[in-house]
């Protein structure tokens, strides 16, 4: 997995390794039983603190896609393809999709090109079939 | 002649290709310790100041070889040793020059204004790391091996006064055998920096984070392989150097240099891979500025000049990287800020320093 962050960004170091991994999670570069460097490892390779990728890798604990242990380190447990989300867990997302289509539409971005971008996303990452338990790349169907 | 007076040859005639060179095998998006975005590479302030760097540094490489070679027979062996931090501290001035004019252009022209500054890994690197050549350490535990055999076997037939460290001391272990730890620490201090260098981070561009991985895989396995190949070398120069202080052989002229035929060799091989596959791998194929990855889009590396003193000493308090890649030439260097490095290198420097002062208690 390739991953990059903007340490002089406008946007927290730990939040941005955050995302990364949900990005690679969800492009089918770090399936589910997939490990992930240990937090001192990712640190030292990305020149932040330790207990920065430490906060990361809690928040994906907490979010049910990171299972993080002494033995194994870091591994990858849940993706694409590892069935549908908690309804609560939906129903969040959707409270946070409508935030974030709201900033879009404020900033006065015609629909058209919002569904532009929504498509451009949805085209990079991988999302499970109906009716079937594996996942299929929506950019190829 | 003397070894002492041609390893100094070596060493000055080394360090002027190497200084000379320098620039060449360098990242060409760090010109002389500079952090530059790719397309500033090729400026025409980075080549004129390169061409100027390479004409002055091989005017002061030949006037120091012609000076160390006058002195070879007049002086001690020393002299050699002033010549070459004379030559090391004027190619120096040469970079600082070279350096301070780059860095002013990019300031004046604000060369990372509207870049996205990033810092990109690739976890494959941690998730499957590479193999340290462990098999390439087996001929220098060879020679040593053989240094310790026939020391073994001279040492009932050496006479009551030996030759260590260019005097003649009473015959014990520790004088006869004070080269097998000379050998032993050499051989386990090298291998430990590059035990280390396998742990730490990669030197990855932004731009092509997964070709600038690879590379620096091939880089590192060479550079590795031509470190344990020059550590033979070095083990068996002073195995050499072993055989004739117990009158295993004599030599006189030009014989008696050559103990540092091995060593010449090592540095040679290791300038040569060095050379061949450029500071993390950036002339390898892919390496000048070929991006196969995302490119621009992907971000540049972040301008991180502020962290390195004169391009050359990394200090930043917030990087827990104990090693990072060089700036200038072909290497890794120390994060100064942080506290284990200057454990390691009071190890380094500990260790030699210990066993002279063993040395010096009992007599030698």
């Amino acid at each position: 997995m390739l991953l990059s962050i903007e340490p002089d960004g406008p946007v927290p170091i730990y939040q941005q390794i955050r995302d990364r991994i949900v990005e690679a999670i969800a492009g089918g570069h770090q399936p589910a039983g997939s490990g992930l460097p240990s937090t001192r490892q990712l640190g030292v390779d990305l020149g932040v603190n330790f207990h920065t990728v430490n906060k990361s890798y809690d928040l994906l604990r907490q979010e049910g896609l990171l299972r993080l242990n002494r033995k194994s380190g870091a591994v990858v447990q849940r993706d694409a393809g590892s069935g549908p989300p908690r309804p609560d867990w939906a129903h969040d997302w959707a409270a946070r999709l409508r935030t974030l289509l709201a900033e879009a539409a404020a900033q006065g971005l015609p629909a058209e090109d919002i569904v532009r971008h929504c498509r451009e996303a949805i085209a990079a990452f991988t999302f499970p079939v109906d009716g079937e338990s594996g996942p299929a790349p929506v950019g190829q169907s | 002649m003397t070894t002492g007076s041609l390893s100094g040859e070596v060493i000055v005639s080394f360090f002027a290709a190497t200084m000379c060179l320098a620039p060449a095998i360098t990242r060409p998006t760090v010109p002389f310790g500079v952090r530059v975005p790719p397309e500033r590479a090729n400026a025409i302030v980075i080549r004129d100041e390169r061409r100027a760097y390479y004409g002055r540094t091989a005017v002061i490489g030949a006037c120091c070889i012609i000076l160390v070679v006058l002195l070879r027979d007049h002086g001690s062996w020393w002299l050699s040793r002033i010549v070459l931090l004379l030559e090391l501290a004027a190619d120096f001035g040469c970079y600082l020059i070279a350096r301070n004019r780059i860095a002013a252009v990019k300031q004046a022209e604000r060369w990372y204004a509207g870049h996205r500054q990033v810092v990109a890994t690739d976890t494959s690197w941690r998730t499957d790391p590479p193999r340290f050549p462990v098999r390439w350490l087996i001929p220098a535990l060879a020679v040593i091996a053989v240094t310790v055999l026939i020391g073994a076997l001279r040492y009932p037939d050496l006479p009551a006064r030996v030759t260590a460290g260019g005097h003649l001391v009473p015959k014990s272990v520790i004088s006869v055998f004070a080269i097998v730890a000379a050998q032993l620490y050499v051989t386990a201090m090298w291998t430990g920096i590059m035990l280390i260098v396998y742990r730490s981070r990669p030197d990855i561009e932004a731009a092509d984070a997964a070709g600038s991985t690879r590379r620096y895989r091939r880089f590192l396995a060479a550079c590795t392989r031509a470190v344990l190949t020059l550590l033979a070398l070095v083990d068996l120069t002073l195995l050499l150097a072993a055989l004739r202080t117990w009158q295993v052989y004599r030599s006189s002229g030009i014989g008696s240099a050559l103990p540092v035929l091995p060593f010449a060799v090592g540095l040679l091989v290791l300038a040569a891979v060095s050379f061949r596959v450029g500071q993390g791998g950036s002339r390898l194929p892919g390496g000048h500025g070929g991006h196969g990855g995302d490119g621009p889009a992907a971000g540049t590396d972040r301008d991180d000049d502020r962290f390195w003193k004169a391009g050359l000493i990394y200090v930043n308090r917030d990087d827990p990287a104990l090693l990072v890649g060089s700036r200038f030439g072909v290497g890794w260097t120390f994060n100064l800020a942080n506290p284990t490095a200057w454990l390691v290198i009071a190890a380094i420097v500990a260790v030699p320093a210990g066993l002279i002062a063993i040395s010096a208690a009992v007599g030698l």
